[in-house]
């Protein structure tokens, strides 16, 4: 029975499901979620994700939700492909540093970076105002974090090392993002930041669900 | 072997978190107090090893990790048999969705009131905001009935056992109920009874209690 991916094609953390799914060429369904019509908040969806949040998964017998949750759970349990490096280390200290690299993304990246895309992007797709106050402050605050970036990406390839792992691709849908919400960031930071942004983007895996994730049967 | 250095602030809000996860595993440390009043963490040594300028890290016999959660991870990858970590493939991609879930649904409110209603407390002479503090409590309030629901099933939010998951709410899951009383906040409404169930077993525990008073070198147990 093929992995369902509960969620929609543009969502950012149903494709940040989908990146990994092409990385290790995992067959799945897409099966659409409309949250324009609230599909997202109809009580047989808070069943299974009862924050009301796309995407979910069902694979196996299991139901998943938060997308960093299932792109662990699809690396725990299936093989990377030949060629491919395992996108989360087993070894004890290249596991911590992973951990550290996620932990970074999770604190030190997101909040900011997906600020500033809901205030320049999402809310003007809802009609909603923009908060140009908090738009500010998350792009200086993604700023100063970014200095970080740069210092680690000029001792190492990527965020954990010199392997790409997880901690990388889970930064992918919102950095993109960046420049449409009117912060070039990303690749006018520093020649590292740059050089890291740039190879992440162009990953086929990235490529190819990145103008909409879609139901995909064979690599 | 050397003992494990915990770099930060006694009463640091993430350096308590990292305490209250080395107290679970019986793990002796020595805490090594960084100047953060000075600017310490802020230097370019400091910027080093930390290259966000914030503190904790841990030097673990010359290993060095930042980031609390990961800290954590670590320290519990190496003691299994406390079952903090799951490891079978199941348990542990739920225990990686509850891990989700307070990073995504409890952490940006709870610490954004937290940390503002601890400086009051505390008595810091930061800047506090009535509405940061409210907004905030108010998205909590609602992300917490998603928690009653599925509290409602199980005991701990990764299933029957309590993991990381559930510690990692630990301290800012006490510093939002500084906005109430004892017997009602927003960890402790009688609408939502699984909840607070949850988070009295989360504060009765002895690594949260060991260090009511701040983080200090533990060398036994």
């Amino acid at each position: 029975m093929v992995l369902k991916l509960h969620g929609f094609a543009l969502s950012t953390c149903t494709r940040r499901v989908a990146t990994v799914l092409h990385e290790y060429k995992i067959p799945f369904e897409l099966v659409p979620v409309d949250p324009s019509k609230g599909e997202h908040k109809a009580a047989a969806y808070l069943e299974k994700q009862p924050f009301g949040q796309v995407p979910y998964i069902e694979d196996d017998g299991l139901t998943l939700f938060e997308s960093r949750a299932i792109c662990r759970y699809i690396v725990d349990k299936y093989r990377a492909p030949a060629g491919v490096s395992p996108l989360v280390p087993k070894d004890t200290k290249g596991k911590a540093l992973f951990e550290q690299a996620a932990s970074i993304e999770y604190s030190n990246f997101d909040p900011y970076a997906s600020g500033a895309v809901r205030e320049k992007v999402f809310k003007p797709m809802r009609g909603l105002p923009t908060d140009q106050s908090a738009y500010d402050f998350c792009v200086s605050t993604l700023s100063a974090k970014l200095d970080g970036y740069e210092a680690i990406l000029g001792k190492q390839k990527y965020l954990a090392g010199d392997e790409i792992t997880l901690a990388d691709l889970f930064h992918i849908p919102y950095a993109s993002m960046l420049a449409a919400a009117g912060c070039d960031l990303m690749t006018t930071k520093g020649p590292n930041v740059t050089r890291w942004f740039n190879e992440l983007t162009a990953r086929a895996s990235w490529v190819a669900v990145k103008d909409g994730a879609k139901s995909f049967s064979s690599y | 072997m050397a003992i494990l250095k915990l770099h930060g602030g006694k009463q640091a809000t993430c350096t308590r978190r990292v305490a209250t996860v080395l107290h679970e595993l019986q793990v002796p440390f020595e805490l090594i107090e960084v100047d953060v009043a000075n600017g310490a963490h802020k230097s370019p040594e400091y910027l080093k090893i930390q290259p966000f300028g914030q503190i904790p890290y841990i030097d673990d016999d010359g290993f060095l990790l930042y980031e609390t959660r990961a800290i954590c991870r670590y320290i519990a990858a190496k003691y299994p048999e406390y079952g903090l970590i799951p490891t079978e493939p199941k348990a542990n991609a739920l225990f990686e969705q509850a891990a989700s879930v307070e990073l995504t649904n409890f952490d940006p409110s709870a610490s954004k009131a937290g940390l503002q209603l601890w400086i009051r407390k505390m008595g810091y002479p930061f800047p506090t905001d009535d509405k940061i503090i409210a907004d905030n409590l108010e998205t909590l309030e609602k992300k917490l009935d998603a928690y009653e629901a599925i509290l409602s099933k199980q005991r701990y939010l990764a299933g029957e056992t309590i993991t990381l998951a559930d510690i990692f709410h630990l301290p800012y899951g006490v510093f939002v109920t500084y906005a109430g009383s004892e017997s009602d906040s927003v960890m402790n409404r009688a609408s939502r009874p699984n909840v607070a169930r949850w988070y009295k077993q989360l504060i009765s525990r002895p690594s949260w209690l060991a260090y009511l008073d701040g983080v200090t070198t533990t060398t036994a147990y």
